[in-house]
């Protein structure tokens, strides 16, 4: 049963073409449909006026662009979503870092404690969201148990402006931080030992180590943690629907929860679409200045 | 250039059929199950968004209704709040689905029926199902144009509950304040009571839709929501009503926001709220306290505004679902299974013999706060034209009620920026208004 | 060794801050309703009830979300963990013209944000009449790009004459891949499919829109049914509810804790 060999290749080649087409089409083919005509379909829905009722859609240009970027409602939305990306950055990474260095010290029961940190990680956030609405709960809940032997009243957290982000922020904090804490710690043991050994024997205090030797060495890996972290903080809304619903006021909606509320409570898909597309026009900016300083990074190793 | 883009997306969006509707479609039913007793009945999806004491009652009625005839099977579906069941709708209909029948709010079917969405109704009218036969003032809100495009059902206005407990210990009248100034000096009295550790606070005004028991406290204080689209929100009796609860939250310490009021009411944290007369069975039964109920107070004028939900019918479904819903409407409609929602709920009866029903007058001889609505019913009317009509603008209203509560900030502020909200949104719906409605 | 008394305090402190609302959350579980609106608040129940847990049950058909949870969770893992070994397959053994364009394009989904695919794709998927269906649930989540980069990358790392010598036996693809090259990466795979059912598992505003019956929902969208039907009035029967959500993934975590943090970790310092 010889063939000649170029036909065989030939042949051989063309069934590894087809195989491949074969094994790559499902999964491109949902990638292609849910992942890409999205941002399609966003950007024909965010010229009309569509209520969902109506029969269709009419086109109106780009007034939803004017109306949304001139809306000063959508500005505190912004700037909502800026504060509370922001303090949940800035809180993962402080208290990630915190706990990885407490955890790479030589203490007993740290793995236990790590495993339990990293615990709330993976748990459902529209559970830990309802867990959290209780212990903020002003009248039975464990807050007030654990602050009212002090003599302080605790604010009616969700009900409260000036609370409901800082107790949101709380609770991503709650579930994120073991998450940041296991990756800082991954990297601390990676760290090589030597330069640390070098400069404790050249008299430098343990702050000056940590300043001067792991934080810089750790940068990439904080850099990497500060992109996921804006990306996954952008899109945060199971906890936000659970606890308050964008509310008191206005005082948690977050371009995320405008997107549902304009999409899924005020039918106003044409809105919705403008707003899913600056959402994803700020993400698409964050990720290309990853890809860019990533690359940068593989250049100059 | 744009143009054509856009065009070309259309025609894409197009080829993958993108669920636009076309009016007269029949669309197939939501998926549900239909026990073997009932399989050879035509079968009717009725989305309800009434949970617990409520909950119970509907499905009680249905299951009546099954059993009362051979030919239809009516198969509730409970979606949540008011407003999640307007959502579930709009988003059945892109999908090409529809409910036959939903309960709708005060401010969600207008919507559905301004977008051609619902099916008129005078076309089902018989002598035991129609305008004779429903309490006049439920039935006409839905009228527009002679038209009815949906019928009352779970109707309400809010009154006031108040803690006969606290009130007695508190050495105040056993009944509702008169007026709002009255309740006010009343607060330093309840304060006194202590209720969980803390001092008894006088009223919680509700986080969300809390601006349907504004519309009537905007009316007692002199104001409107609007004057038909017109928007007067920003204006001084609102301001002044806005202003009466800030001081009442912000100056006074004597009330505050709550999540759910009707809850706290009930496990005795404050003293009194304004609150739907279709919570009375739930509140009642959940309290430990002896529950009173009287009229919303006044303050300039009396004026409540009645809220709730009818039953629409959907426009997108066979004729055959159509007649087997509506059967199922004139059932509700009859004076004994109205009269025996009121008595389990507490909503209004929405049929005028219900209140001959000697159950029911046997109910509210012995529990009088069970006819405080219905006497009441004589200062209640029909809500500002914006409230009902825009696109979300009760959502703008309690948005700014949340932000005096919380925030403390001046009514005036938050009104303005509110009624600038409300502007857009009455423009948005003022074409299709004017066509339809006026 | 010195002893490090501050430490372990801190340790302990850390301990406490995130043991301590899931102690909250099963003690309330398992309290009377009258010790959970008792004040100051009992902080061991005087005795465990199952009478929460029967409530939650009455209130909301739990058992119902159970299983959809199970069958989305399942379903969708099986279906995106294959979509991401045969992708993987196919760009790391197989060749094919624009090899690398294809790559990047499917690399690139994961630039796009889930949150800004909602509407079109609930638009979409109603089109197909998914609304309320297992398709609708499952299909527009099992495309896979994260999964598929590290598969492939473990693929990669296997030495080559492995699958060399599999092909000088005459073993097909499939069945090298299935014989050879899973088996050799198999905590790599274990990882995959471990996040990837936690995903699926604790998938909350797919599940929230697409549905809109008891009959389709997931345990999370029905906690909030729940919280919504019982109005924050019963802390016991919600608290029940939520320990059914969470206690599943609790139960994962024990088991396969090793595999998770593992391939989390490694997806972060490659990454």
């Amino acid at each position: 049963m010889l063939t000649k060999p170029a036909d065989g290749a030939l042949t051989r080649r063309r069934r590894e073409y087809g195989l491949f087409a074969l094994l790559v089409a499902p999964n491109l083919l949902v990638i292609a449909v849910f992942a890409y005509w999205p941002i399609l379909y966003n950007a024909f829905l965010s010229l009309t006026d569509w209520n969902m009722i109506a029969a269709r859609p009419t086109f109106v240009g780009l007034s939803n662009y004017r109306r949304t970027l001139t809306d000063p409602a959508f500005h505190q939305t912004l700037w909502i979503t800026i504060v509370f990306t922001g303090l949940i950055v800035a809180g993962s990474l402080l208290i990630g870092l915190a706990l990885a260095l407490l955890f790479n010290l030589p203490l007993k029961g740290r793995g236990v404690v790590r495993t339990i940190s990293f615990a709330p990680h993976i748990l459902s956030g529209a559970a830990v969201a309802t867990i959290w609405l209780f212990i903020f709960d002003p009248g039975y809940g464990l807050v007030r148990a654990l602050i009212e032997p002090f003599g302080s009243e605790p604010p009616d957290w969700m009900n409260n402006s000036d609370w409901a982000l800082p107790g949101l922020v709380i609770v991503y904090l709650w579930k994120n931080a073991g998450f940041t804490a296991l990756i800082y710690l991954a990297g601390l043991q990676g760290l090589p030992k030597e330069l640390d050994e070098a400069a404790a024997i050249d008299g430098a205090g343990t702050w000056t180590r940590f300043r001067a030797i792991k934080l810089p060495l750790l940068a990439p890996i904080t850099f990497f943690l500060l992109i996921t972290t804006v990306i996954g903080t952008f899109q945060a809304f199971d906890v936000i629907a659970v606890m308050t619903g964008g509310g008191p006021g206005d005082a948690t909606t977050t371009l995320s929860w405008s997107i549902y509320k304009e999409g899924f409570q005020a039918f106003n898909a044409g809105r919705a679409a403008t707003l899913s597309i600056v959402m994803f026009v700020i993400l698409l900016i964050v990720t290309t200045v990853q890809a860019r300083v990533l690359e940068r990074r593989v250049h100059y190793r | 250039m744009r143009r054509r883009g856009f065009l070309g997306l259309a025609a894409a969006s197009a080829l993958t059929g993108c669920g636009y509707r076309s009016i007269d479609a029949i669309y197939s039913q939501p998926a549900g199950s239909v026990p073997k007793q009932y399989a050879n009945r035509v079968r009717v999806v009725f989305w309800s968004p009434y949970g617990g004491v409520n909950g119970k009652a509907v499905d009680s009625l249905v299951a009546k209704f099954n059993d009362s005839q051979q030919d239809v099977y009516v198969e509730v579906q409970f979606q949540g709040s008011y407003d999640d069941v307007a959502q579930k709708i709009a988003a059945a209909l892109v999908a090409k689905q529809a409910p036959d029948l939903a309960v709708l709010s005060d401010v969600t079917w207008e919507r559905f029926f301004l977008n051609d969405a619902l099916e008129p109704l005078n076309g089902y009218f018989t002598d035991g199902f129609g305008p004779a036969v429903f309490q006049p003032k439920l039935f006409g809100e839905y009228v527009v144009k002679d038209q009815s495009w949906a019928v009352p059902f779970a109707r309400s206005t809010p009154i006031m509950y108040y803690n006969r407990d606290a009130f007695a210990k508190a050495g105040l009248p056993d009944r509702a304040p008169r007026t709002w100034s009255e309740l006010r000096s009343w607060g330093p009295e309840l304060a006194k009571v202590q209720s969980g550790g803390r001092s008894l606070r006088t009223i919680a005004f509700a986080k969300i839709d809390g601006d349907w028991q504004f519309q009537g406290n905007v009316w007692q204080f002199g104001g409107a929501y609007s004057d038909g689209l017109d928007v007067k929100i920003d204006q001084d009796g609102a301001v002044a009503a806005g202003e009466w609860q800030r001081q009442m939250v912000h100056e006074l310490g004597l009330a505050y926001m709550a999540s759910s009021a009707s809850t706290d009411f009930a496990n005795g944290l404050v003293g009194v709220i304004q609150e739907s007369t279709g919570g009375m069975k739930t509140i009642t039964s959940k309290a430990k306290f002896e529950v009173g109920a009287g009229f919303i107070p006044s303050e300039v004028s009396a004026g409540i505004a009645t809220g709730g939900g009818g039953i629409g019918m959907l426009r997108n479904i066979s004729a055959e679902r159509k007649q087997a819903a509506a059967a199922f409407l004139a059932f509700l409609a009859r004076p004994e299974n109205s009269a025996w929602w009121t008595t389990q709920t507490g909503y209004l009866p929405v049929v005028n013999a219900a209140r001959e029903d000697p159950e029911l007058k046997k109910l509210i001889a012995e529990q009088p706060n069970y006819g405080v609505a219905i006497a009441q019913l004589a200062n209640a009317r029909q809500q500002d034209a914006i409230r009902l009509y825009g696109r979300n603008s009760n959502v703008a209203i309690y948005t700014g009620l949340q932000q005096i509560y919380a925030d403390n900030a001046a009514p005036r502020e938050v009104f303005r920026s509110v009624a600038r909200r409300l502007d857009a949104i009455g423009d948005e719906v003022r074409r299709q208004y004017e066509e339809k409605v006026l | 060794m010195k002893t490090r008394p501050l430490q372990y305090v801190a340790l302990l402190g850390v301990a406490a801050i995130f043991l301590g609302p899931l102690y909250w959350l099963l003690s309330t579980a398992f309290k009377q309703p009258a010790e959970i609106y008792q004040w100051p608040p009992v902080w061991w129940p005087d005795q465990l009830t199952w009478e929460n847990f029967s409530l939650a049950w009455k209130a909301a058909p739990f058992d119902r979300f159970f299983l959809n949870s199970a069958i989305i969770t399942v379903a969708g893992t099986v279906l995106k963990v294959a979509n991401a070994v045969l992708t993987a397959y196919a760009f790391a053994y197989l060749r094919f013209p624009f090899k690398k364009v294809l790559f990047l394009l499917i690399l690139g989904a994961m630039m796009v944000p889930g949150h800004v695919t909602l509407l079109p794709n609930y638009l979409t998927v109603a089109s197909l009449g998914w609304i309320n269906t297992y398709a609708g649930l499952i299909i527009p989540g099992i495309g896979s790009a994260f999964a598929t980069f590290l598969m492939r990358q473990q693929f990669l790392t296997l030495p080559s004459e492995v699958t060399d010598a599999a092909a000088v036996d005459g073993a097909g693809h499939l069945r090298t891949l299935w014989r050879v090259v899973l088996p050799m990466s198999r905590p790599m795979l274990i990882t995959v499919v471990v996040i990837t059912a936690v995903e699926e598992w604790n998938n909350f505003v797919w599940p929230l829109i697409v549905t809109n019956t008891a009959e389709m929902r997931t345990l999370p969208v029905g906690l909030l049914i729940l919280k919504d039907e019982e109005g924050l009035a019963n802390w016991g029967t919600i608290m029940a509810g939520t320990l059914l959500v969470l206690a599943p993934m609790l139960l994962i975590f024990l088991v396969a804790q090793r595999y998770i943090v593992g391939g989390i970790t490694q997806g972060a310092l490659k990454g």
